[in-house]
C-alpha cells in the first residue's frame, strides 16, 4: 500500500495478526484491512460525475478520477454509512475494484488479533457493511467489508455508464 | 400442589421514568451500573437497526445496547442509571443485550393478569402490585421492526 503516492507503509505482522487501517468519517471511527487498500492519496484531480439518476444506490458515487489511464469511482462513505458532517480530506484507493473511499482522516495502522462477530441484534444494512467488530484498547470499531463500499457488479455498471457517457459526449463533439 | 403457587412467576421490575415495567426473570442475567467504568460507556458506530444505540464491552464480550425509553415512555425519559443485561434468542442463537433503565430494579413473584385489547402489542401481560399495574414486556416484539420510537 502506498501513502501519498510515494511512501510504503507496512506494519510488522505476527502470524495471527491482521493489519488494519483506522480511519474516521464525521467523528466515527472505522477499520479496514490494510491489504484491501492500495493507496492513500490526497483529494486531488477529482471530477464530478452524477451516476445517481435512476440508480438510487449509486447516488453515493459523485466523483471519479483518472490514475494510470484508468478511471476510479469515488465512494462517499459518509452517504453510505449515513454519517453526518463529514469533512473529507483523504482517499483510500481500494484493491478489489476501481474505487476509492472519501474519509476525513487516517488515524493509524494497527495489528488486530481477532474480529468479533457483529451481534445478531444488529439486523440492518450494517450486516452487509461490516466483517465484524474489533476491540482496540477498549474501543469498539466496525471492520468495513471493502466489497460493501463498491461491489464488482456496481463497478461493472459504473464502467458501462461512464463509457456510454463518453461515447455520447464524443458524438456531440464530432457532429 | 397449590394452584396459586404454580401460576406465579419471577419477574424483574424496572423503572423507566415515572412508570415501572417487567421482564421475565428468566431473561435477565445481570444488573449493572451505567457508566461507572470506562468499559460500561456505550460506544456507537453507524448502523440502521432501530432502538439499538451502540454497544458496551462487558467481560470481554460486545453487548448491544437497546434503549427502549422512546417506545415505552416517550422522548423525555430521565437519565438512565443502570443496565439490565438480558438474554435473547435471535435466529436460534442466544445473544446478550443491555437495556438502560432509570433506577434500581426489583425481583418479584407474581401471577400475570390477562392482557386487555387496548394495550400495545409488545405487552405480554399485566402484574398487579397494590394499586400499581405493571406491563410485562415481550422483548422480541419490542425489538421487531414494526415498533418505531
Amino acid at each position: 500500500m502506498k501513502i501519498s503516492q510515494s511512501h510504503t507503509m507496512r506494519a510488522p505482522r505476527s502470524r495471527l495478526a491482521e493489519s488494519m487501517i483506522l480511519f474516521r468519517i464525521g467523528g466515527m471511527s472505522f477499520a479496514i484491512a490494510a491489504h484491501a487498500v492500495e493507496e492513500i492519496r490526497e483529494m486531488v484531480e477529482l471530477r464530478e460525475f452524477n451516476f445517481g439518476a435512476g440508480h438510487e444506490k449509486l447516488a453515493r458515487i459523485k466523483h471519479i478520477f483518472e490514475r494510470n489511464g484508468r478511471s476510479y469511482f469515488v465512494v462517499d462513505a459518509a452517504a453510505q454509512f449515513h454519517v453526518q458532517n463529514p469533512r473529507p480530506t483523504r482517499l483510500l484507493v481500494l484493491q478489489h475494484a476501481p474505487a476509492a473511499v472519501l474519509v476525513d482522516a487516517i488515524d493509524r495502522m494497527q495489528d488486530i488479533h481477532s474480529i468479533h462477530e457483529l451481534p445478531s441484534a444488529f439486523c440492518g444494512e450494517e450486516r452487509g457493511w461490516y466483517r465484524g467488530l474489533a476491540v482496540i484498547k477498549g474501543r469498539v470499531l466496525p471492520v468495513v467489508r471493502p466489497e460493501a463500499l463498491l461491489s464488482k457488479a456496481e463497478a461493472t455498471l459504473l464502467r458501462a455508464m461512464l463509457r456510454s457517457d463518453r461515447n455520447a459526449h464524443q458524438m456531440v463533439v464530432t457532429r | 400442589m397449590n394452584r396459586e403457587l404454580t401460576n406465579r412467576h419471577p419477574f424483574v421490575l424496572f423503572p423507566m421514568g415515572n412508570k415501572r415495567f417487567a421482564l421475565s426473570a428468566k431473561q435477565v442475567s445481570e444488573l449493572a451500573r451505567h457508566k461507572t467504568h470506562a468499559e460500561d460507556e456505550p460506544q456507537s458506530f453507524p448502523h440502521t437497526t432501530p432502538l439499538l444505540v451502540g454497544v458496551v464491552v462487558r467481560r470481554n464480550q460486545i453487548v448491544p445496547v437497546a434503549d427502549l425509553a422512546a417506545v415505552l415512555v416517550g422522548p423525555d425519559a430521565p437519565e438512565r442509571k443502570f443496565y439490565l443485561v438480558v438474554t435473547r434468542v435471535v435466529s436460534g442463537k442466544a445473544t446478550r443485550m443491555a437495556i438502560p433503565v432509570t433506577g434500581e430494579c426489583e425481583l418479584a413473584e407474581a401471577e400475570p393478569l390477562p392482557v386487555t385489547s387496548n394495550l400495545p402489542p409488545y405487552v405480554l401481560g399485566l402484574l398487579s402490585f397494590g394499586e400499581e399495574i405493571i406491563e410485562v414486556l415481550d422483548l422480541e416484539h419490542l425489538m421487531s421492526t414494526e415498533v418505531r420510537p
